[in-house]
Parts: C-alpha cells; sequence; structure tokens
C-alpha cells in the first residue's frame, strides 16, 4: 500500500516539476537547437554508457531527480567509474588489455591513452553537431594531437573562436602572500605592497596579540612537503610581477626564460624571511611541518599570513566559516619588489583561451554508439538544459538580483555547498565530467555557473566580509592587486610537458631537489654570515645541474605556443 | 650410467616430482619470467615502443647512477639505516622475547604479546603521522623533555640531520617489535625444559638460564634470520623517510636509493633508470646473502644452502 502511495507522491512531483520548468523559462537561446528541455528522438530506447574518470569520487544516487530526467528525455544514462587507487596503474591495465569503456576523462595522462590508439578521431564528427561545433570550431587545430587527429572533447574552459560565452570577471586572486583580514582591519585597510610593509604589520599585529581564542599567534608558515612546495621555492617570480609561471621565469618582451632561483630578488626574500624566522615570527617547524599539521594550524584561527595558492587551504577557511570566524579567514595582498607592478592574477585572454588536446573527455575505440553519444553531449549543451542542470527553477532556487545577474536562494546555496547533497539531488556529476560552457552568455551577459556570477558571488559573502570590502572601497578583493594581465599563449612553464627521462626532465627534478634544500636551510641560518656561506654553496650546486638543457627545451616550446 | 641412474632416481620418487611442478611452473612465471624485464636497464625504454623497438644505449643508465653524487649519498643512507634497523631491530626483538619467556602469568604474557605486535597491522602513512605529532615542538616528547627542565626550549627532532637515522630506528622498533619477537618466542617454546631443569639443578640464576639455556636455544633460529634479513640490506624501507623526512632540511640524510629511483626514474618516466637501480641492488643483495651464508657455514651453524 504505502509503496503505492509513494509511487503516485513521486509521479506527482515529477509531472509538477516538469511542468513548472517547461513553464518557466521559454527562452529563444540559440543553442537549444533540441528545443531546450525537449525530448530526442530516440528517447525511447534507453543506452547506457560507461565513463572513466581519473577523479576519485561516488556516483551520484539512483533516485537522483535530474540525472532521472535527462534519461527519459535523452534515453541516455551516464555511468561513472571514478578512480581507485592509482591513476597510471589502471590505464596501464585498461591499455594492456584494450578494455576501455565507452569514454575516458583521463587529464594529462591522456597522451598515453592517445599514443596507445585508444580513442576515436573527433575533427570530422565535431562539425556535424551544431553545440560541440560552436565551442571547439573556433579552435579544432589547437585541439590536434602531433598525429593531426584531434581525440578530445576539452572541459573547463572558455575557448577562444566559440560563439555562445566570454569570459566571466575575476572575483578573487588564487594564490600569493596572504594574510589575516583581522590584521589588515587592526592596520586601517591598508594595502601592503612589499615584504618589508607586509611584515611590519604582521609584526605589529603578533605583538598586540600574543594569542589568539587561547592558541599562540603564528607570524608566518612556510608549507613544503612533498610535491607542495611553492611557498618555499615559487615567491620570487611573483616578486619580480610574473603569476605562477612555474621553474622558470618570462620576459614578456623578448619570451626569454631565466631561472629566478639565484637572482638578487631569491637572495632578499630568503634573506628577509630568515631575519622574521631569527625574530621568531617564523618558526623552524613550518618546514617539518605535513600537510595536515599545516591545514589544521590554519583552521585554529592564529595564523596571521603564509603563501599559498587558494585551492591549497580551501578546506582550512571552510572550517573557519563555518566556525563563524570570517575575520581569520584570509585575503592575498599584492607583494612584490618595490616598485615592480604586482602580476599574480593570471588575466582570462577576452578571446578565450586554447585548449591543451589533453584536459578532456575521449571517445574510445570500444564506445558502443558513439554518434549518440555525441548527440547527448551537444543535447546538454543547449543553455536551458546547462541552466536547469545548473540554477535549477527560477524562484524557487534561483533569483534575479538587482544588477540583473543571478544568485542562489538560500536553500539551494546550502544544498550547493553540501558535497554529498549536490551529488545526489541535482545533475552536477554529469554536468562536471561532460563538455559544457562557462563563463557569461554573450546573448544577454547571465552568468553560465554561480562561480561565474557576480549577483552569486557578493549574495554569498558574510557581513564581516562585505564591510572588510567596504573598508577598502572596492567589490571584491581582486581589485587589491593590479589589472590582470593577460598571459601569453604559452603559458605556464609549469605545464609545459617534458619528454620521459628526457635531460630537461632530469634537470627539472633536480632543480627541485637543490632549491628545497638550500632553501629551508637559508630560511633557518644561525647569522648572516652562516646565511651567506649556505647561499655561495647553494649557487655551486645549483649551476652544477645541466640547467641549459631545461632552458633549451622551454625556449623551444615557448617558440612552438607562440608560432615564432 | 649416471643419467640413468638420475632417471631412475626420478622415477623413485615422481610423486613428489609432480606435487612440486606447479610449484617450479608458478615460480617460474612469477620470480623468472619477469627478470626477461631487466633488459629494460641496457635501453632508453619507452612503453609505446616496447622492449624491441626502444634504442639500445648499453650500460649508460648504470653509468648516469654511479657518476651522480645523490645516488652514492643515497646509498650510504640506505645502508646506514638498515644497519642501524638491523642491529636494533635484533637486539630489541631477542630481549623482549627472553623477558616475555620469563613471565609466569600466562594472561599478562598474552595480553603483553598482543599489545606489543598490534602496531605491526598500523600502515606507515598512520605511524608517521603519529610520529611527527609526537615529535612536533608542542608534542609530547618536547613536552616531557620540558618539564623535566632539560632544555627551555622545544627540540626540532624532525629539523635536524643528527636525530634523523634515530627517528627512523625508534619508528621501526616501536612498529615491529612484537611482530618480529614472534618467531623466537616460539623458538623458545621448543627449547627442551629438562635443559632448564638440570640448569636450575646445577644452580643456575634466571639470567644463567637465559644465557646459556635460551640463547644458545634459538641461536639458528637468529643465524638464518640474520642472513634472509642480510639479503634485504638495501631496502632501508621507503615510507618512513618519505613521509617524514622529505622536507629540504633532511633531505641528504633521508634519500635512501628507492626514494632517488621514485624521483629519477618512476616520476619522470625513466623506467630504465629504475629498472638499472633495482638490478644494482639485487645484484648487491645475493652477493650478501651468499657471502653471510659462507661466513655461517665455516663457523660450523646452521645454514640456508
Amino acid at each position: 500500500m504505502s509503496k503505492r502511495f509513494l509511487a503516485i507522491l513521486l509521479s506527482l512531483v515529477m509531472l509538477f516539476s516538469l511542468v513548472s520548468v517547461a513553464g518557466g523559462e521559454a527562452s529563444s537561446d540559440p543553442t537549444n537547437i533540441y528545443g531546450g528541455l525537449a525530448p530526442l528522438d530516440d528517447a525511447g530506447d534507453p543506452i547506457t554508457f560507461t565513463i572513466f574518470v581519473r577523479d576519485p569520487g561516488t556516483e551520484p544516487a539512483a533516485d537522483n531527480p535530474v540525472l532521472k530526467k535527462i534519461a527519459e528525455l535523452t534515453g541516455v544514462t551516464i555511468k561513472f567509474e571514478f578512480l581507485v587507487g592509482d591513476l597510471d596503474t589502471r590505464l596501464g591495465v585498461m591499455m594492456a588489455g584494450e578494455e576501455y569503456p565507452d569514454a575516458v576523462f583521463a587529464g594529462d595522462a591522456s597522451m598515453r591513452l592517445i599514443d596507445a590508439g585508444a580513442f576515436i578521431p573527433l575533427e570530422d564528427e565535431i562539425p556535424k553537431y551544431q553545440n560541440l561545433n560552436a565551442m571547439y570550431g573556433g579552435c579544432i587545430d589547437s585541439l590536434k594531437a602531433e598525429d593531426g587527429h584531434a581525440y578530445e572533447l576539452e572541459m573547463y574552459s572558455v575557448f577562444r573562436g566559440n560563439t555562445v560565452v566570454d569570459q566571466s570577471p575575476i572575483f578573487e586572486c588564487g594564490l600569493g602572500f596572504y594574510i589575516q583580514k583581522a590584521v589588515l582591519e587592526d592596520a586601517g585597510y591598508v594595502i601592503p605592497r612589499t615584504l618589508d610593509e607586509y611584515f611590519d604589520i604582521i609584526e605589529a599585529y603578533l605583538a598586540k596579540y600574543p594569542e589568539i581564542d587561547g592558541v599562540k599567534t603564528s607570524g608566518f608558515e612556510i608549507l613544503c612537503d612533498g610535491w607542495r612546495n611553492w611557498a618555499l621555492l615559487n615567491p620570487a617570480q611573483n616578486l619580480m610581477g610574473d603569476a605562477n609561471d612555474g621553474a622558470m621565469f618570462v620576459d614578456y618582451q623578448t619570451y626569454e626564460p631565466a631561472f629566478y632561483q639565484d637572482t638578487e630578488t631569491a637572495y632578499n626574500l630568503y634573506k628577509k624571511l630568515n631575519e622574521e624566522f631569527r625574530k621568531g615570527v617564523i618558526s623552524a617547524e613550518t618546514l617539518t611541518m605535513s600537510y595536515d599539521q599545516y591545514i589544521s594550524k590554519l583552521t585554529t584561527g592564529a595564523v596571521l599570513g603564509f603563501y599559498d595558492q587558494g585551492w591549497n587551504f580551501g578546506s582550512a577557511v571552510d572550517l573557519l566559516k563555518a566556525d563563524g570566524k570570517f575575520n581569520r579567514t584570509f585575503v592575498s595582498v599584492p607583494i612584490t619588489n618595490p616598485g615592480v607592478r604586482d602580476g599574480y592574477i593570471e588575466g582570462k585572454n577576452p578571446d578565450g583561451a586554447l585548449p591543451t588536446g589533453l584536459n578532456g573527455i575521449g571517445i574510445t575505440t570500444k564506445c558502443k554508439n558513439p554518434e549518440r553519444l555525441l548527440k547527448f553531449y551537444d543535447w546538454l549543451l543547449q543553455r536551458d538544459v546547462q541552466d536547469y542542470i545548473l540554477w535549477g527553477v527560477e524562484g524557487e532556487d534561483w533569483v534575479k538580483t538587482e544588477s540583473g545577474s543571478k544568485a542562489f536562494t538560500d536553500a539551494r546555496r546550502a544544498l550547493w555547498r553540501d558535497s554529498a547533497r549536490r551529488r545526489d539531488e541535482t545533475g552536477y556529476t554529469v554536468w562536471n565530467y561532460s563538455p559544457a560552457w562557462q563563463g557569461l552568455y554573450k546573448s544577454d551577459g547571465a552568468p553560465v555557473r554561480n562561480d561565474d556570477s557576480a549577483g552569486e558571488y557578493l549574495a554569498s559573502q558574510s557581513e564581516y566580509d562585505q564591510s572588510f570590502l567596504k573598508g577598502y572601497g572596492i567589490e571584491y578583493p581582486a581589485e587589491m592587486h593590479s589589472e590582470p594581465i593577460v598571459r601569453p599563449d604559452y603559458f605556464p612553464v609549469w605545464a609545459m610537458s617534458l619528454e620521459d627521462g628526457s635531460p630537461a626532465a632530469v634537470a627539472n627534478a633536480k632543480i627541485t631537489d637543490v632549491t628545497t634544500k638550500y632553501d629551508s636551510r637559508l630560511v633557518l641560518a644561525e647569522d648572516d654570515a652562516a646565511f651567506d656561506k649556505i647561499w655561495e654553496e647553494f649557487l655551486t650546486e645549483f649551476h652544477a645541474i645541466n640547467l641549459d638543457a631545461l632552458k633549451d627545451e622551454v625556449t623551444r616550446q615557448i617558440a612552438l605556443k607562440m608560432g615564432f | 650410467m649416471r643419467k640413468a641412474s638420475l632417471a631412475k632416481r626420478i622415477n623413485k620418487s615422481r610423486s613428489l616430482y609432480v606435487m612440486i611442478l606447479p610449484c617450479m611452473i608458478f615460480t617460474f612465471i612469477f620470480s623468472y619470467y619477469p627478470l626477461t624485464g631487466w633488459i629494460m636497464a641496457f635501453e632508453n625504454f619507452k612503453p609505446a615502443k616496447g622492449y624491441w623497438g626502444s634504442k639500445f644505449v648499453g650500460l649508460d643508465q648504470f653509468r648516469f647512477l654511479f657518476d651522480d653524487f645523490e645516488f652514492w649519498r643515497a646509498f650510504r643512507n640506505t645502508v646506514a639505516m638498515s644497519l642501524l634497523n638491523l642491529v636494533f631491530g635484533f637486539l630489541f626483538a631477542i630481549v623482549f622475547a627472553l623477558l616475555l619467556n620469563e613471565i609466569r602469568h600466562t594472561g599478562f604474557k598474552r595480553i603483553t604479546q598482543t599489545v606489543s605486535y598490534l602496531p605491526h597491522f598500523l600502515s606507515w602513512v598512520i605511524v608517521c603521522a603519529l610520529v611527527q605529532s609526537m615529535l612536533a615542538s608542542d608534542g609530547i616528547v618536547n613536552n616531557v623533555i620540558r618539564a623535566l627542565g632539560i632544555t627551555d626550549k622545544p627540540i626540532l627532532f624532525l629539523g635536524e640531520p643528527g636525530y634523523f637515522w634515530w627517528v627512523v630506528v625508534f619508528a621501526n622498533v616501536w612498529k615491529e617489535m612484537g611482530w618480529n619477537s614472534i618467531i623466537y618466542i616460539a623458538a623458545i617454546s621448543g627449547i627442551d625444559p629438562a635443559l632448564y631443569e638440570a640448569a636450575e639443578l646445577d644452580g643456575a640464576g634466571r639470567f644463567r638460564r637465559m644465557w646459556h639455556v635460551t640463547l644458545p636455544g634459538i641461536r639458528s633460529t637468529i643465524v638464518v634470520l640474520l642472513i634472509m634479513n642480510l639479503g634485504s640490506i638495501l631496502n632501508a624501507g621507503f615510507e618512513v623517510q618519505y613521509l617524514l623526512g622529505s622536507n629540504g632540511l633532511l633531505v641528504d640524510v633521508s634519500q635512501t636509493i628507492d626514494i632517488f629511483v621514485l624521483k629519477y626514474g618512476m616520476s619522470i618516466g625513466n623506467y630504465s633508470l629504475a629498472t638499472a637501480a633495482g638490478m644494482f641492488k639485487t645484484v648487491i643483495s645475493v652477493t650478501l646473502v651468499f657471502g653471510a651464508n659462507a661466513i655461517a657455514n665455516r663457523f660450523g651453524e646452521t645454514s640456508l644452502m
């Protein structure tokens, strides 16, 4: 009895949601080539595609209402095989037996699958599908691998030459010298611009508040744990005005790469850090900390400053926010050498980005029906479908803001922030692992995702954050930095793939080794004499590396990408 | 003549041969057949090209290894930490087994033994996290030292190269002592009780009995284990050094051959170098095992072969 009642209730709910969606928006966007949220002709013929994803994860619940509806309209169900264990091993097994799922998203590791001939070429297929062509048509040559075929439906970018979306604005700077908001508030909303100014206000606050919430205040942290070594190795390039380029600094006038590790800037940086260590602002322990220790330390709210990349400490910030300690969260400030223009923010190219040809979905030779999968992706790229998945129903899940942007309702924001509910109650997983738009729609400037929406960014700020930004008279934290510089097409050096086992790859590994070793010793040097002695040793060992091997390879790749 | 007798002998015990055949096939497939992959060490191996398509480079990979100062430093660290682990691992396990053997209360004995080998089942990731928080500047070790007034400034255990090998030894002993002692306890229980009685009648006290009865009773076990462990002297472990010692302050004393291979072999896709280093390790290990075995033979001890 109760089962039948449930079934009736469920179908009523579904009927209602169908009606409300159909009645809510009848946009005439040109991407709606299949009539928006309307059924496809072959919707009656169900088909399931299995897609391997390079990330660990969990499949959405079987009763996910959005995915059910998508399956109903298209006949397509996507089954995800998430990574368990080691990616290279999993791909190796796949390639050895040629046992491919229908499609694979392997990120950079796709190179191996392409070499193994696992994917079908797509350059002749893409033009047959209107929305896929709108996305990739303008940059299809960049999508091609060295053998002249395009194998990937690349994701997560606004592509050059696409006819549907523009870049969205940048709200926050994603890396740099972070400082606790309370410190800036205490200092009277100044923007520190040099290392001296930065450490001056940290020292002042440290002297004033030796303890925060019962925890001993820590002035500055440097995380250097395994591959998370950028806080120790990278800042010199930023002080010279670059963003995060990698192991080399590139002059945008001549496009000549150079090493920054042995420059005067690097010397002064480590000298300053060493000074702060000897003053007790930096503790020696910071260099032996594990990532977990670092995150739990940030979570106490007693850390005043550190250098990092935003995504690396997001979990600590989430916890601080959950505790209501908004004044203990952090903001990146534009620290450079005196007089140098800061370049921390990677500007988005208004023409769109070029694809890498790797970071996307590849359809394998074992795919049971590539035409239907491509058509499914084409259907997903309709604006009505994207809006339905990402925003939900107007009035219920989101509202138009005064400035004409979009913002979630509180309930929807709570749902979206809860990753388990987002997975089980919205179509996010399918959206996230399919070709998708991002940015702002050209036709009316509306944001594609919540992350693209100025309205949502402002609406999601706490009261403290709003008053903090008001203190500076700015709308977004990114405005504390200079206007973003659009990076040349080669950018960045760190993403260049070096041939396996080549001298350049060896040099690159050695540079990391030698700099990690000596930079930590420099920070902890006992006195000036010891510091200079370590610096001399460092120079000797650094120049013993085959630096030219890496420099020549980077120069070659820059020339290739820039079309010299 | 001889051949015939061999055939005859095989024929005589053919059921035994039939029984051992699956094991031999198994060993061949999983232990000997993979050795063909050693050919990679003499090539510039690229997975896409396979064994036969990759370029043959002779001894270049070995030259790269042996020319690199870092490799020899890694070699030194590996041998040093292995020896320390071997000595202290043996010492603690044997002493622990001897002491445990002297406990009369069975319940207490069992509980102690169980508790002592539990850490063996923890993964190194967990053990290293424990060690790390114990040795932190506000960790238990520093707190105790400070409370005792030995020093007022916290000691940076994981930032001081001089301490690192001992930290590794401590972690190893803590994790493996109980487990390693099991085999000695088993060997001790095989000693004839009459020997103890005789010693007691002769007026031997507890320590005398330990020294003259228990230890000689497990001597052959100790020697066999020593020979087997010598074979893995170039495996100083990988996890502890990687998890605790990868920071820049310690890298000079913590990098083992395995970590070197991971960095310059696997991570940058140079499988040939990794294979060459693996071959190098195997050759040394086999030499050490046969050497130790020969020495044990000469001194009239039970040996492996």
